[in-house]
């Protein structure tokens, strides 16, 4: 029983929260609403599994959204100056893989802590976001191939949701039942033992900080899509949201550890609560210090749980 | 008796201090034998040398009369030596399988990816403790949940795994209490009934007389003495440990 509650009852308490949304928050039942807060959702997913790999091998990633607002800038500079939406989507997705890849490299190759190292390359992002754009956002006339990214229906279902529901499907799988999320799991809880076990614990931060990096640059390319715009700050408040949904997740499934199913479902709830608490008229910076809470709170419980999974099994 | 692994002549530095002088060592095949000597005498030089941790300055390491030279601990592990360490090396939040197959998960490719075969690992983890009469049934189970001696059955298991016929503990029951330590000693004694080969270092003197069949006793960095242990007590061991060559001739 203590062992169901350790694993589901932070989901089952999410359940409950859209439940009572669902019945009192005056129009959050709606299709419309609802589609909304999945689309909310899936942008704080794919970030959030992103977030996840890193943490997996126990590194942080504290760049991922200002590596996200510059991929973004870069794809909306590209369709701007006429290049091909592909290419743009490339570039996006590219400069997210290399602000990951350089984040691997500057705690693996240089060994400075990811913290450090992340919040270092955040700056720079930032930097460089301003710098693409002297400043002012990409707004205007956009290719509508590159727009149905997001917003295109497939059976009903925006591309959005259906790409969300495929990164996270494939996260899962990876981690779960190959060798290799096996691997990048035990580098991040005893990484001398991963290592004299043979496994090649570099390589696995270099991978997660390096998939931590592409998520954000996939989430930068529908952010544009989905709302016709790039701006240079654009991401900056799924930093937190992100990162919130990630250790709410280390409550559920597998307690304490960072796991993708917790991941999403928190992203889940983090969305309903969002949503819910406007709609309640709820005044708007009580939304950043339920995240306040929601961060600090769910370290507090999962840390509880570790302690007592170890003496009670 | 045929020799499974000799060291001739070692020597290692480090910076200025020497810790070993020219050390020698012979075991014997499916014996357990414990090295002995008191802090700094050499013994985990000499282990670390063995195991690829460290290589040394000169002298020839030989295992079954072949001259070999680790650059690694995997080397080591390639030739059958498998070390397990006083921390024994294992990831404590991770399930018991998972630790006995880390690194070497069992794996099936399904359209190009490698998939986990999780069933049939914590099968053939099971297979592996029940060999060594070590009983636990739920192998999802994280190794921190386990005794003291069940987390060595656990290490000892991985080594099994690895095929390592020479197996190096390094002060198995240095942290145990009363019990968990006859569980080491019962593993140890498992071990040498499949045929494998223990180095043991312990600073239990009751723990060698009670498993060893054999010890090398070190002495600032050189071999004093190899002795067959039948009829010697600890205090005897303790001795000589602490005397060094003196009482070779009489040993």
């Amino acid at each position: 029983m203590k062992q169901l509650v350790a694993k589901y009852g932070t989901a089952l308490s999410g359940l409950a929260l859209f439940v009572v949304f669902l019945l009192f928050a005056r129009n959050f039942a709606s299709p419309a609403n609802l589609l909304t807060v999945l689309k909310q959702a899936s942008f704080l997913a794919i970030f959030a599994c992103g977030f996840t790999f890193a943490l997996l091998t126990s590194e942080l990633d504290l760049s991922f959204a200002s590596i996200a607002s510059l991929a973004a800038v870069m794809v909306g500079w590209l369709l701007h100056s006429d290049t091909s939406w592909l290419i743009a989507v490339a570039a996006g997705l590219a400069v997210g893989t290399i602000g990951g890849l350089l984040n691997g490299l500057l705690v693996t190759a240089i060994k400075v802590p990811s913290l450090i190292a992340t919040l270092g390359t955040a700056s720079i992002a930032t930097g460089t976001a301003f710098m693409v754009t002297g400043g002012v956002a990409f707004v205007g006339r956009w290719d509508a191939s590159f727009l149905a990214l997001a917003r295109g229906k497939v059976l009903g279902i925006p591309f959005l949701i259906i790409i969300m529901f495929a990164i996270v499907a494939i996260s899962w799988f990876v981690t779960r039942l190959t060798p290799l999320g096996v691997h990048m799991q035990a580098t991040g809880e005893a990484e001398g033992a991963a290592h004299r076990a043979g496994i090649a614990t570099k390589r696995m931060k270099l991978l997660g900080l390096t998939l931590s990096g592409a998520a954000a640059g996939a989430a930068a390319v529908l952010l544009v899509a989905n709302l016709s715009s790039a701006a240079p700050q654009m991401a900056g408040d799924f930093l937190l949201n992100a990162i919130a949904a990630v250790l709410l997740g280390m409550t559920m499934f597998d307690p304490g550890r960072p796991n993708i199913a917790g991941s999403f479902v928190g992203a889940l709830i983090l969305a309903i609560l969002a949503n819910g608490l406007v709609l309640f008229g709820a005044p708007y910076y009580l939304q950043d210090i339920m995240l306040g809470v929601i961060v600090i709170g769910s370290v507090g419980v999962s840390a509880s749980v570790l302690k007592k999974a170890a003496f009670s099994v | 008796m045929n020799q499974i692994l000799s060291v001739t002549g070692a020597f290692k530095k480090y910076g200025a201090v020497t810790a070993l002088r020219g050390a020698n060592l012979s075991v014997n095949a499916g014996e357990v034998h414990a090295i002995c000597g008191d802090n700094g005498a050499g013994k985990s030089t000499l282990i670390k040398l063995i195991a690829g941790v460290e290589t040394p300055d000169a002298g020839t390491i030989e295992v079954r009369g072949t001259p070999v030279s680790f650059g690694d601990p995997q080397d080591a592990l390639a030739a059958g030596i498998a070390t397990i360490h006083q921390d024994l090396g294992l990831a404590p939040a991770m399930a018991i399988y998972q630790n006995i197959y880390l690194g070497s998960e069992l794996s099936v490719r399904l359209a190009g990816i490698r998939v986990l075969q999780k069933r049939a690992m914590m099968r053939g983890a099971r297979e592996i403790l029940a060999k060594m009469n070590s009983v636990m049934t739920d192998m999802t189970k994280p190794v921190e949940a386990l005794s003291g001696g069940q987390r060595q059955a656990v290490a000892i298991a991985r080594a099994l795994r690895w095929n390592a016929e020479i197996i190096i503990m390094d002060e198995p029951t240095a942290a145990l209490g009363v019990r968990e330590t006859k569980e080491v000693v019962r593993l140890i004694n498992e071990l040498r009934n499949r045929g494998a080969t223990v180095l043991l270092i312990s600073h239990n003197m009751a723990d060698v007389i009670a498993v060893a069949d054999r010890a090398t006793i070190l002495k600032g960095g050189r071999a004093v003495t190899s002795l067959s242990l039948d009829g010697v007590s600890a205090d005897a061991l303790a001795k000589m440990i602490m005397d060094g060559a003196d009482d070779i001739e009489e040993a």
